[in-house]
């Protein structure tokens, strides 16, 4: 009978161990969950169906890089490049719209994000750079490319044929969301459900053991920055399509807010570990604050400071759980 | 003859020619915010249209990359470098980049200030650094009291009378000024309601968003007024997303680029501050090269003033009556 007590004391003990462990590893979806209540008492206007995809349609584009971006991050390497993309394809796309075609357009910005990808990942793996330096450099050069194909003004695109893809809806739901569920289901299968999948794993874990396995390390690489490069110019596309308006500083400063949102989620900033689900989790938690702002209509001046205090609590928690 | 005096008649005999050399190689430097801008642009071609009807005018652009960082190092460059006989520049931090000016000016570079004036009083038009040449800018105070008495024309009859406000970032000071202003001067007014506020950074994309947000709290509105054209571009769009008939709603934003002028004359917009980027690197241009002639110029140019065939605010039906007129900068 006396250890009824203690027996208890144990079970209590597993039981906040295991809250503690859930909270570590979900800590995202926690203040997700709790931003969610906390706004729908504050606000009426918050917990309907009209803003919640309202906020899935503005997190679209971050959202689609921040998924490829993960394989890049899981891969061990960084892309500095992918808000540059975003403008290049961007001015791109509504230029190839306005003087061409704009089905062609469309088509041009994934195409050319993936080419100037491949750029990044032939430098990385070719002259053996680490990628923080590679897509710093090629960031500014594709950044230049958006400026000198606009001379640094707006492009008008009022084209029906182009802007179905930023601003359609099917049923409630904007035609941009679809895009981004599909992408997203798409690099998680291919993380996830595939021989690629688990080479990033293993070459992000440890590069050097993934080589000597017979992992074509450099090839992986490679494709994950394509992968990165076509997410940023399908996002510039959609944003373009959604505002009709390509402008060459469109997407500054969108790779930071990319991989503070991976790593948010909890994905590895060292490589090897880490997935979609939660790099989404982590844009939609940034959009989430933004959106609470602007619907309470709080002073903006509070908005930053309370941005990075959550961001703070997320990355802890998140980092916590990395330790255990 | 001393070698003094020699010497003292030989630079009184050369001193013309010296003038007249010099007079005949003037290089000026315009230090834009960032030269990737098509507002800087602008103003540059009309530094550059009015040096080319001088004979011995030469021009140059430096990019600032909208880094008060960048545009302090360029002063400082410049002037050690010697190769210009003056500067114009468009400031990104108006109080940071006085020191900087101030070594110029007292190593004998004569600099001009647009858009903004130089030093801590965005409302004081007069050199407020010593040595500065002249200041072509307008308070910007003014043009948003101009722009709040459009709205409240506008809302004349119409109680309550909803306001959306969309400006460009507060933590700059010339946007709180504005801001501070259109609330002084909507404030005046019982049927005008401020119903919300939200930052657009001067991007059409960052507008757009805020501009959703604000419609889920807000879905009845009758104006949305900005310090930028820019910011009315998402705002339009946000708005016909919402279902809502954008010709309802009054639309009023600032800085009269050719995507604005255009959108207006389609009713997609109502009417914009108007501002002459082009004219006023011309006044600018001219102030300085009259300033190094030993002429006198004036040491504020008030923008305003620039273009007296253009009203303050620019609308519709101004448009329609001038169907030639074109903005002086594309957006």
């Amino acid at each position: 009978m006396t250890d009824t007590p203690n027996q208890s004391a144990t079970g209590s003990r597993i039981d906040t161990g295991r809250v503690l462990d859930f909270a570590r590893e979900y800590g995202v979806l926690i203040i997700i969950g709790m931003l969610l209540v906390g706004l729908s008492f504050a606000s009426d206007s918050f917990f309907t169906a009209r803003n919640l995809l309202n906020i899935l349609n503005q997190s679209a584009p971050l959202a689609i890089i921040a998924c490829a971006l993960t394989l890049v991050i899981i891969g061990g390497g960084f892309d500095l490049s992918t808000g540059a993309i975003f403008g290049v394809a961007s001015v791109t796309a509504g230029w190839l719209a306005v003087n061409f075609d704009p089905y062609l357009a469309i088509l041009a910005g994934p195409a050319l994000g993936f080419l100037l990808g491949a750029i990044n990942g032939a430098i990385i793996t070719g002259f053996g750079v680490h990628s923080f330096l590679v897509t710093l450099a090629t960031g500014l050069v594709y950044r230049g490319l958006a400026i000198l194909i606009t001379d640094g003004s707006l492009i008008p695109v009022r084209i029906e044929e182009f802007s179905w893809l930023g601003r359609e809806r099917i049923g409630l739901v904007n035609v941009a969301v679809i895009v981004l569920l599909l992408f997203g289901a798409a690099m998680t299968l291919l993380l996830n459900g595939t021989t690629f999948g688990r080479k990033v794993f293993a070459v992000g874990g440890n590069e050097e053991a993934a080589l000597l396995s017979g992992i074509r390390t450099n090839r992986i690489k490679i494709l994950t920055f394509c992968l990165t490069g076509m997410a940023a110019g399908l996002a510039g596309v959609i944003s373009v399509s959604r505002i009709s308006m390509a402008e060459p500083q469109a997407g500054t400063g969108m790779e930071l807010e990319a991989i503070a949102s991976v790593i948010l989620g909890g994905t590895s900033i060292l490589g090897g570990s880490g997935a979609v689900w939660r790099s989404v989790s982590g844009v939609l938690l940034i959009a989430l604050i933004g959106n609470g702002f602007n619907i309470l209509n709080v002073n903006p001046f509070f908005k930053d400071l309370t941005t990075g205090v959550i961001i703070v609590i997320a990355v802890a928690l998140a980092a916590s759980a990395r330790r255990r | 003859m001393t070698m003094l005096k020699r010497a003292a008649l030989l630079a009184a005999a050369l001193a013309p020619t010296a003038a007249m050399a010099q007079d005949d190689g003037l290089n000026i430097a315009f230090l834009a915010a960032s030269s990737q801008n098509g507002f800087n642009q602008a103003v540059y071609a009309g530094i550059e249209a009015a040096a080319a009807d001088y004979d011995n005018v030469t021009t140059e652009i430096f990019d600032g990359e909208f880094s008060a960082q960048v545009q302090f190092s360029q002063v400082e460059d410049l002037v050690a470098g010697g190769r210009f006989d003056a500067l114009i520049v468009t400031p990104n931090d108006t109080v940071g980049i006085a020191t900087a000016l101030e070594q110029a000016t007292a190593a004998g570079v004569p600099v001009a200030a647009t858009l903004f004036p130089i030093g801590p009083d965005l409302s004081q038009m007069e050199p407020q650094v010593d040595g500065l040449v002249t200041t072509v800018a307008a308070d910007p105070s003014i043009g948003a009291r101009i722009q709040a008495e459009a709205v409240v024309e506008h809302c004349e009859g119409i109680d309550p009378c909803r306001v959306v406000v969309l400006i460009g970032q507060l933590v700059f000071p010339f946007d709180n000024l504005r801001y501070e202003t259109f609330q002084e001067v909507l404030g005046e007014h019982d049927n005008i309601e401020i119903v919300a506020t939200g930052e657009g950074n001067y991007s059409p994309e960052e507008s757009l968003v805020a501009m959703q947000d604000i419609l889920q709290a807000n879905p009845d509105i009758d104006v949305v007024l900005s310090n930028a054209d820019q910011h009315l571009m998402g705002a339009e769009i946000a708005l016909d997303d919402a279902g809502i008939d954008v010709s309802d709603v009054y639309l009023i934003g600032g800085g009269l680029n050719q995507i604005t002028v255009d959108g207006i004359r389609q009713g997609l917009y109502d009417a914009s501050l108007a501002q002459f980027p082009a004219s006023m690197g011309a006044a600018a241009l001219d102030a300085v090269v009259g300033h190094l002639r030993g002429e006198e110029v004036p040491t504020w140019i008030n923008e305003r003033e620039l273009r007296e065939d253009v009203p303050a605010i620019v609308d519709r039906e101004w448009l329609e009556a001038h169907p030639d007129f074109e903005a002086e900068w594309q957006g």
